[in-house]
């Protein structure tokens, strides 16, 4: 009898070696461990075998269950497995077809170079301010030293509206309003477009600046100085060469422009920098105490620095382009870059 | 100004290599902004800043360079015997405000010839035609010493007197370049006996002109107020090497010395007799005294320079400095006119020591940096739609207004009503722009004859309204275009309507900025140049603050571009201002949800948005979200209807909710629908 239980473990061995897939398995299981499997009908039987042998038999029924089991669910593990593998397999798809995505779009190459230069005099402790584009005369050039026939008004050639009321030549009249407005101390940038009446490769009618200034009670031109080269290492690169050399703003006294080693050429010559190995990126000065007289400050008890840059040229240098034409254009081949 | 470096060397004797001198010029506030070589010579262009007139010459960029170098500097030889009949010219000035000195004097029996080659190619070398001898001398001593100088036919004079006075009611005047100029009322001019001769400071008259017949010549140096010849000069639309001096500011203790080189160079190159001088010169000069505080250089440029030096350097430029009263005076020479206060003088002191000898600090901090609301807003906004796939477009403030026609807008449409600018470089940049999207638009055209087929782009730019004000409002407007492709070549191209692709890149910018009380309302909108069935106000809050939409076909027509376009416009101050201030937590549920579908029937133009709210508002307790996912029409659901299908999420705050419940709130929404909308649950 024993051996009969027993053998039924070969029988299952058996069909299970003959099985090529989980179904079989399952068919197996059925036919020894089901409802009216082999082995359940043994189980069932078990009343009718004498008391003196049942616990032996019993057990030896109990063990051969479990060794089946296990077999059964060895193999079907290994079906599943592997069976579940070849549907994968079979569920390919090209991996070489292209994601699906938005393409990021661009910021403009002005708003990303203004951005950066924003965030230098932001941790400088600048805030920014603005001011209207359309301008009064008395703002863009009266308040700021440059009375009507003047000849620094040559320097911008201007778009009027009315004989009293211009599209602003720079961002300048920013520093009267808010001069006029706060009291120091002030460390201001305002940056904002510009307009002058002017076209060709390397002049658009409208183009953008970043104006800053700073007026407190001890402020030197050394300040000036200080500011301007940690600002220019930011952007430039801490190796770039900066030169400051006198130049004539009716703004600003004494004026500065701020040369930076060409970039294009590293200093050798090139068209670019007209050979001289220099190119102007700012114009900039102590604030001319006309100026703080005509927005009410006292000039004995006040000092101050001023500068300005024209964005597009900064952003031609950074990224060598050379037609300032580009930025207005909008062409996306142009935007996508950067 | 041009500089030949051997003529510079008549004056200052220096020793320094061509690009050495450019060099120092430069950094000391004399920019070289160019060399040119010649065969033995260099060429310096120089640019003078408005405020150096004394450097628009020769010698006063010698004068420059003697200053910088500590050098010597040396004068031109003049020599003027007056061999002729004691004859001297009268001169009556009028307004000694217009005209401050008139010198002028008389050469009789000049020969007029070429001039010598050493003349006439130092003039062609720095810009000026050679004309004859004396014509030619007149320009030679304007670039030797930098005063303009004029020479009249004294024969086609009437009589030998001179008055300066305006204009009046003379209208014409024919100029030496043969131009019938037509003068007002204010300019400045020389007269002879019984006519106009010259435009005072700015050009000479033809009627007048030294030509191949001429023996007897009036030579004129004078001062001319800057501001009368400046606008002169602007509205005549004629700017001379004369008239550019003139309105900077010209020597008026010098304009002898360039008579009488002129006189001497003359005499001694084309001959004659020179008379003797008349000088109507009817209030003296007084040179300016600045009251000086040596301490205030190093207040002002953070050096530490003693007043020795600085004094040094002042003497140096020909400043003198006087020692008497209250303190120290500086008093800066007459050609210096340019220095009126001590900043003025601290200016020069810096330049001389050296701008690079001044060194960097950095001034204490006071924190104050905050960004601006708007400033914050560009940046979500450009971080927002970037992500959305949006480039940043950049315009110019003009606006052609033939773009309102194409956009169809009414005539009386406020946008219509520009701000124009008086000198437009050309007629079809006359007016600032009242809206950005006409830009936008000319963007998409020419990208598109660039051969793109899809474009998504944004602006953020002002725009210009009148205000009733002297200066116009300037609101910031934020606009966006879509050009949808007939793009193959992307695989996963919707088969969507793009409008959806804009709105959607809108809500993500709203979701972005956490304003959650917005809405698309077609209602009663009309914008003229979007498709009528497929745009829609924007809006937010309580207010309209902007548009969205397809571009009408016939606007597309009028920018001669094609291809399916979507535009918004808002203005971003409005979107500024429903910004919610802060972000507030709520706490997370503790209770699950339960979703259920329901899938309506209703006639097309039932709204979906108002469906949604409808079932939200139903029963707003235990309706946490709707959400429309799908929008059916064709085989089973009758002609002009729709299926909406909605997934809603119900939630109680305090409890789960059981099936039952929400069986109950189901059929009741779905009742409620019926009411409304007609709604019929789809079989």
């Amino acid at each position: 009898m024993i051996e009969d239980i027993l053998s039924i473990k070969d029988l299952v061995r058996e069909e299970v070696n003959k099985a090529k897939d989980s179904k079989t398995i399952q068919a197996v299981r059925v036919k020894f461990l089901g409802k009216k499997g082999i082995l359940t009908g043994k189980l069932k039987s078990l009343n009718s075998i004498p008391n003196k042998h049942r616990p032996e038999y019993g057990r030896v029924l109990n063990e051969v269950k479990t060794e089946i089991e296990s077999i059964l669910r060895k193999q079907e593990e290994f079906f599943k497995s592997a069976e579940l593998e070849n549907s994968l397999k079979a569920n390919r798809i090209d991996v070489t077809v292209s994601g699906y995505y938005i393409p990021c779009g661009h910021q403009h190459p002005t708003s990303r170079v203004l951005d950066e230069i924003v965030d230098v005099f932001l941790s400088l402790g600048f805030r920014i301010e603005e001011g209207p584009e359309v301008e009064l005369d008395y703002y863009n050039f009266e308040a700021l030293n440059m009375p009507q026939d003047h000849p620094a008004r040559d320097m911008q050639d201007t778009f009027y509206i009315t004989d009293d009321v211009v599209l602003r030549t720079h961002t300048s009249p920013v520093q009267v309003h808010v001069m006029k407005k706060n009291r120091p101390p002030l460390r201001v940038i305002a940056p904002g477009k510009v307009y002058r009446c002017d076209a060709d490769v390397s002049h658009t009618p409208m183009f953008q600046q970043i104006e800053g200034f700073m007026v407190d009670s001890h402020i030197t031109m050394s300040d000036l100085k200080g500011v301007l080269e940690v600002f220019i290492h930011q952007i430039f690169g801490p190796k770039i060469p900066v030169r400051f050399r006198p130049s004539f703003f009716p703004f600003t006294e004494p004026s500065a422009e701020i040369d930076i080693g060409c970039v294009i050429c590293g200093g050798t010559g090139c068209k670019v920098c007209k050979n001289t190995g220099w190119i102007e990126i700012l114009g900039a000065g102590m604030i001319n105490p006309r100026v703080f007289e005509m927005v009410g400050y006292d000039p004995e008890a006040y000092t101050g620095f001023a500068f300005g840059m024209g964005i597009e040229r900064i952003t031609m240098l950074k990224y060598g382009i050379d037609d300032i034409r580009l930025f207005f254009e909008n062409d996306k081949r142009f935007l996508e870059q950067f | 100004m041009k500089a030949s470096i051997n003529w510079l060397k008549e004056f200052v004797e220096f020793s320094l290599t061509p690009q050495e001198i450019a060099e120092t010029l430069t950094m000391s506030g004399l920019e070289v902004e160019g060399m040119e070589e010649t065969e033995d010579d260099t060429l310096l262009e120089v640019n003078v800043p408005p405020n150096r007139p004394d450097c628009l010459s020769i010698n006063g960029i010698a004068r420059e360079i003697s200053a910088v170098l500590g050098l010597t500097l040396k004068q031109p030889h003049i020599s003027v015997s007056e061999s002729g009949a004691v004859e001297r010219p009268a001169v009556e000035i009028k307004d000694a405000g217009l005209c401050m000195r008139y010198s002028a004097r008389i050469i009789r029996g000049v020969r007029i010839a070429p001039s010598p080659q050493r003349i006439s190619e130092r003039l062609e070398l720095h810009g000026i035609r050679a004309k004859n001898n004396v014509v030619d001398i007149t320009n030679y001593v304007l670039l030797e010493m930098g005063h303009p100088l004029h020479a009249f036919d004294l024969d086609k004079l009437s009589g030998s007197s001179i008055v300066v006075r305006q204009a009046g009611s003379t209208d014409k005047f024919l100029t030496l370049d043969n131009d019938e100029r037509t003068l007002s009322s204010e300019m400045l001019l020389i007269w002879d006996k019984e006519k106009p001769v010259a435009i005072a400071g700015v050009m000479g008259g033809l009627n007048t002109e030294v030509a191949g017949d001429t023996v007897n010549i009036l030579l004129e140096s004078a001062c001319f107020n800057p501001a009368s010849v400046r606008r002169t000069s602007k509205t005549l639309n004629l700017s001379t090497e004369s008239s550019y001096r003139f309105e900077r500011g010209a020597d008026i203790e010098g304009l002898i010395k360039a008579l009488d080189r002129a006189a001497h160079l003359i005499a001694e190159i084309a001959g004659g007799e020179v008379s003797a001088m008349a000088d109507n010169y009817p209030a003296s000069f007084i040179p300016v005294q600045i009251p000086f505080k040596f301490s205030k250089i190093n207040a002002v440029l953070g050096i530490d320079i003693n007043p020795q030096r600085a004094e040094e350097l002042l003497t140096r430029l020909g400043f003198k400095i006087k020692r008497e009263g209250d303190g120290p005076t500086v008093v800066p020479p007459c050609y210096r006119q340019d220095v009126r206060c001590d900043i003025d003088v601290i200016e020069e002191i810096a330049r001389l020591y050296g701008y690079d000898k001044i060194p960097a600090t950095l001034p204490a901090i006071r924190m104050q940096s905050e960004l601006p609301a708007m400033r914050n807003l560009i940046k979500t906004v450009t971080e927002s739609l970037r992500k959305s796939g949006y480039s940043e477009a950049i315009n110019y403030s003009f606006l052609n207004p033939s773009a309102f026609d194409k956009l169809m807008l009414s005539p009386d449409d406020a946008r219509r009503n520009l701000i124009k600018i008086r000198n437009p470089l050309k007629n079809e940049d006359e007016a600032l722009r009242t809206t950005l999207i006409p830009a936008l638009l000319e963007n998409v055209r020419l990208n598109l004859s660039r051969g793109e087929k899809s474009l998504r782009f944004f602006e953020l730019s002002k725009v210009f309204l009148p205000s009733g004000q002297k200066l116009p409002a300037e609101p910031l407007r934020l606009s966006a275009v879509y050009l949808k492709g007939a793009d193959s070549s992307s695989l996963w191209q919707g088969k969507h309507d793009g409008f959806y692709d804009l709105k959607g890149a809108l809500e993500g910018l709203f979701a972005e900025l956490r304003i959650q009380d917005y809405s698309f309302a077609a209602e009663g909108f009309c914008e003229p140049y979007l498709h009528p069935g497929k745009s829609c106000a924007v809006r937010a809050g309580n207010m309209v603050i902007g548009s969205i939409g397809a571009l009408h076909p016939a606007a597309a027509q009028g920018f001669d571009i094609s291809g399916e376009i979507y535009l918004f416009e808002l203005d971003a101050e409005k979107l500024l201002l429903n910004i919610p201030a802060g972000i507030t937590y709520r706490p997370l549920p503790k209770y699950p949800y339960v979703e259920r579908d329901m899938a309506i029937v209703v006639l097309n133009e039932i709204k979906s948005a108002d469906v949604s709210a409808a079932i939200l508002n139903a029963e707003p307790d235990m309706i946490e979200s709707v959400s429309l996912f799908d929008i059916y029409t064709g085989a089973h659901i009758p002609e002009g209807k729709k299926s909406l299908a909605f997934a809603i999420r119900y939630r109680a705050g305090d409890r789960t909710l059981t099936d039952s419940e929400v069986d109950l709130i189901h059929s009741k929404i779905l009742k409620q629908l019926a009411d409304s909308f007609r709604a019929e649950l789809r079989s």
